[in-house]
């Protein structure tokens, strides 16, 4: 064959492709069109994947339901997802594209809080509602972006929990406390509010460290070591607190308790870390023991397990519960407004206005925004509770009275176990 | 005292797990001229493939690393070809099309380990995860190990490229291509057999950082980093510099990191990576090309 011929027939088949993958189906009723920016490749692939598996479970029971039931009509939902491969430059783009190529009706937000400062300022351009199930830099709260709402507490709410049930429920209470960081919009602030609730609580702070995402954590291990802390507090993504808690023991550091967040509550920690993640301290504000009810069709954090076990084959943590939950707070205010799709201006607008009033109650718990201070737009309606890993398990240990088990402590030696 | 020699020890032995793949790369810009932007990605297929072993096998990792040396020679063996391919012949700018081959190699290999293994962080266990001996500082073992299996495995190597006569002809072919080819040195099968050693030991010194670290499809652009900075550091080609070169890396990241804080290693390592470019472009000694 003559090499000029090639280039026509490359293009014959690439357009014959790409119409046998096109959409052939003719339009039946019109869907909600809903966007989704998270990260499902790069450095955060496993939380965006997290976020992922949450926004596509309350999609999945919607449909399955037949849709959204709005004026004696039922309208499907249809997730567009745009990658932003963990970085804030592509999720701005993915969040342009989703909201004018694409015209989806409202963004589900991404999983990290880099990514997500990166997509608000965009959806307050092209006035689109969205809400993040997981973001938690206190940073999106208080830039007060009319636009952008969040299902999940800031960190400074939910991370303080392990900090003060260790320095009121346990005896001899610590006295001593390390903060190291990774240097990200949500580590960060993690790493913020431990120090800030260990001075809160009286303890003292004997060295408190921001490091790059993805060194080699022993040289930082070794100077927390020679610091000799009681605590060591890790605010981080899981990645990050699994290689630190392996350095630990390869330097045959076991400080009295080692607290993390976020990463402990998922089950790649446990799987990752095995016997080494027991007695690893953490926080969230939802766990499946919980006795939250709700008009969802979850309706109790059991249940929601339970049919989350089910679709994917390992337990839910509180970020796939959120991420649900913001599905559900969109289907809620919808519901109010009695908008179908596709939404014009007014009506997103009118979504927004709907959002600010919504006050419901589902298997995740209350879910009602703040419309004034730091927290503005975020949920205000949960509290945060201290978990340990005991046994394998995740289980409540405070503070105070949502004990559900008493904490382990201190930890014992690596070589003790 | 104690966190000075501690710190010390750490910077070596950070240094220890760069020295192979270093090593490795070195060689191959030195005999086949391509600067391999997917070394990173082998570390990381090395990686996967003992999670793998482990997780079908029940085994440990560090007991099979010659199956994986094996495995992964002749996984470089094979794909060399095609490389070679592309870097020879009449097309124009072959150290730029290397560079782009190799990248591409590197996002495929990417992408697949997304879509095979997935986006958990695996994990792999060895017998000596999480061991340390005290001698005053501790001595991580499997650190250690890998220290140990890097230093001899760069040594073996370069044993074999000083004192047989197929080194010989690597070092000629490195040397000059083309004149080496003139006196009879098959230089298509010493470039496959270069890459295939180098495969092969940077697969098995994945299976090392995977203990060591987390596994998980973007691991490798790290090691990329990491190694480029080595060999430029060493000289590019000249492998006898890339020992050194390593454990001044891991010094510089360790000391910096205890001494002036972790968010300046970043710092220092473009700093004398910079600095090298411009005042010594051939390497701290002199004998790159």
């Amino acid at each position: 064959m003559k090499r000029r011929q090639w280039v026509p027939m490359a293009v014959g088949l690439l357009v014959a492709v790409g119409l046998a993958l096109g959409p052939t189906e003719a339009q039946q009723a019109p869907v909600f069109k809903v966007g989704v920016v998270t990260s499902l490749s790069g450095e955060m692939n496993f939380g965006g994947n997290v976020t992922k598996r949450g926004y596509d479970l309350w999609a999945d029971t919607v449909n399955a339901a037949g849709g959204i039931a709005i004026g004696g009509n039922r309208y499907k939902v249809q997730l567009v997802y745009g990658d932003d491969q963990s970085s804030p430059a592509t999720a701005a783009l993915a969040a342009e594209r989703l909201i004018t190529q694409e015209k989806v009706d409202f963004i589900l937000g991404p999983y990290a809080s880099g990514t997500t400062l990166a997509v608000a300022p965009i959806t307050e351009k092209y006035k689109v509602p969205h809400i993040t199930g997981s973001a938690e830099s206190p940073l999106i709260w208080k830039q007060k972006f009319k636009y952008t709402f969040g299902t999940i507490p800031a960190v400074n709410q939910i991370a303080p929990a392990s900090i003060k049930t260790l320095a009121k429920d346990v005896k001899p209470a610590p006295k001593t406390v390390a903060v190291i960081g990774i240097d990200d919009a949500f580590s960060k602030f993690a790493a913020q509010a431990f120090k800030d609730s260990a001075e809160q609580a009286g303890l003292k702070v004997v060295k408190f460290e921001i490091v790059p995402e993805g060194a080699d954590y022993t040289p930082t291990i070794t100077a927390v070591k020679a610091a000799n802390p009681d605590i060591l507090a890790i605010g981080s993504h899981e990645k990050a607190a699994m290689e630190m808690i392996k350095a630990a023991k390869e330097l045959g550091f076991a400080p009295k308790a080692i607290v993390q967040h976020y990463g402990m509550t998922t089950p790649d920690f446990l799987k990752g870390l095995g016997k080494d993640a027991e007695f690893i301290f953490g926080s969230s504000v939802w766990t499946a023991a919980l006795k939250h009810k709700g008009n969802d069709p979850f309706g109790t954090p059991a249940k929601y397990a339970e049919v989350f076990q089910k679709k994917y084959g390992t337990p839910p943590d509180y970020t796939e519960a959120a991420s649900t939950a913001a599905g559900l707070a969109f289907e809620a205010a919808l519901k109010q407004i009695g908008a179908t799709p596709p939404l014009d201006q007014k009506e997103k607008d009118a979504l927004v206005a709907a959002l600010e009033k919504l006050n419901i109650k589902t298997f995740y718990g209350p879910i009602k925004f703040a419309t004034e201070g730091d927290f503005y737009h975020d949920n205000v309606g949960l509290s945060s509770i201290a978990l340990q890993i005991q046994g394998g398990k995740i289980v409540e240990v405070g503070p105070g009275a949502l004990k559900v088990i008493s904490p382990k402590y201190p930890m014992p030696a690596w070589t003790k176990r | 005292m104690e966190l000075f020699l501690q710190t010390l020890l750490d910077g070596v032995l950070i240094g220890g797990t760069l020295v192979v793949i270093a090593a490795g790369f070195s060689l191959c810009f030195g005999v086949m001229d391509v600067i391999d932007f997917a070394v990173g990605e082998w570390v990381m297929l090395g990686a996967y493939t003992a999670f793998w072993f482990q997780e079908f096998t029940g085994g440990d990792p560090m007991a099979a690393l010659p199956l994986f040396f094996a495995l992964f020679f002749a996984g470089g063996y094979l794909l060399q070809p095609l490389i070679q391919r592309v870097t020879a012949g009449k097309r124009p700018h072959p150290v730029l099309m290397g560079l782009l081959f190799t990248f591409g190699l590197a996002t495929v290999a990417k992408g697949s380990a997304l879509y095979f293994w997935g986006f958990n962080f695996r994990s792999i266990r060895t017998w000596l995860s999480g061991q340390n001996v005290q001698i005053g500082i501790t001595v991580p073992s499997l650190r250690f190990a890998g220290f140990l299996f890097g230093v001899f495995a760069t040594l073996t190597f370069m044993a074999f490229l000083y004192w047989t006569r197929t080194g010989r002809a690597i070092r000629a072919t490195a040397q000059d291509r083309v004149t080496a080819g003139l006196l009879g040195v098959d230089v298509r099968r010493i470039s496959a057999l270069v890459y295939a050693v180098y495969a092969g030991l940077t697969g098995m010194a994945g299976v090392l950082i995977g203990a060591l670290f987390s596994i998980h499809a973007g691991m490798g652009l790290r090691y990329t980093t990491l190694a480029f900075f080595v060999v430029v550091l060493a000289g590019m080609g000249f492998v006898p510099g890339v020992i050194p070169a390593a454990l001044f890396m891991g010094l510089l990241q360790s000391l910096t990191a205890v001494y002036l804080g972790s968010r300046y290693v970043g710092l220092a390592l473009f700093g004398v990576f910079y600095l090298t470019l411009v005042v010594a472009p051939k390497g701290l000694f002199g004998r790159g090309s």
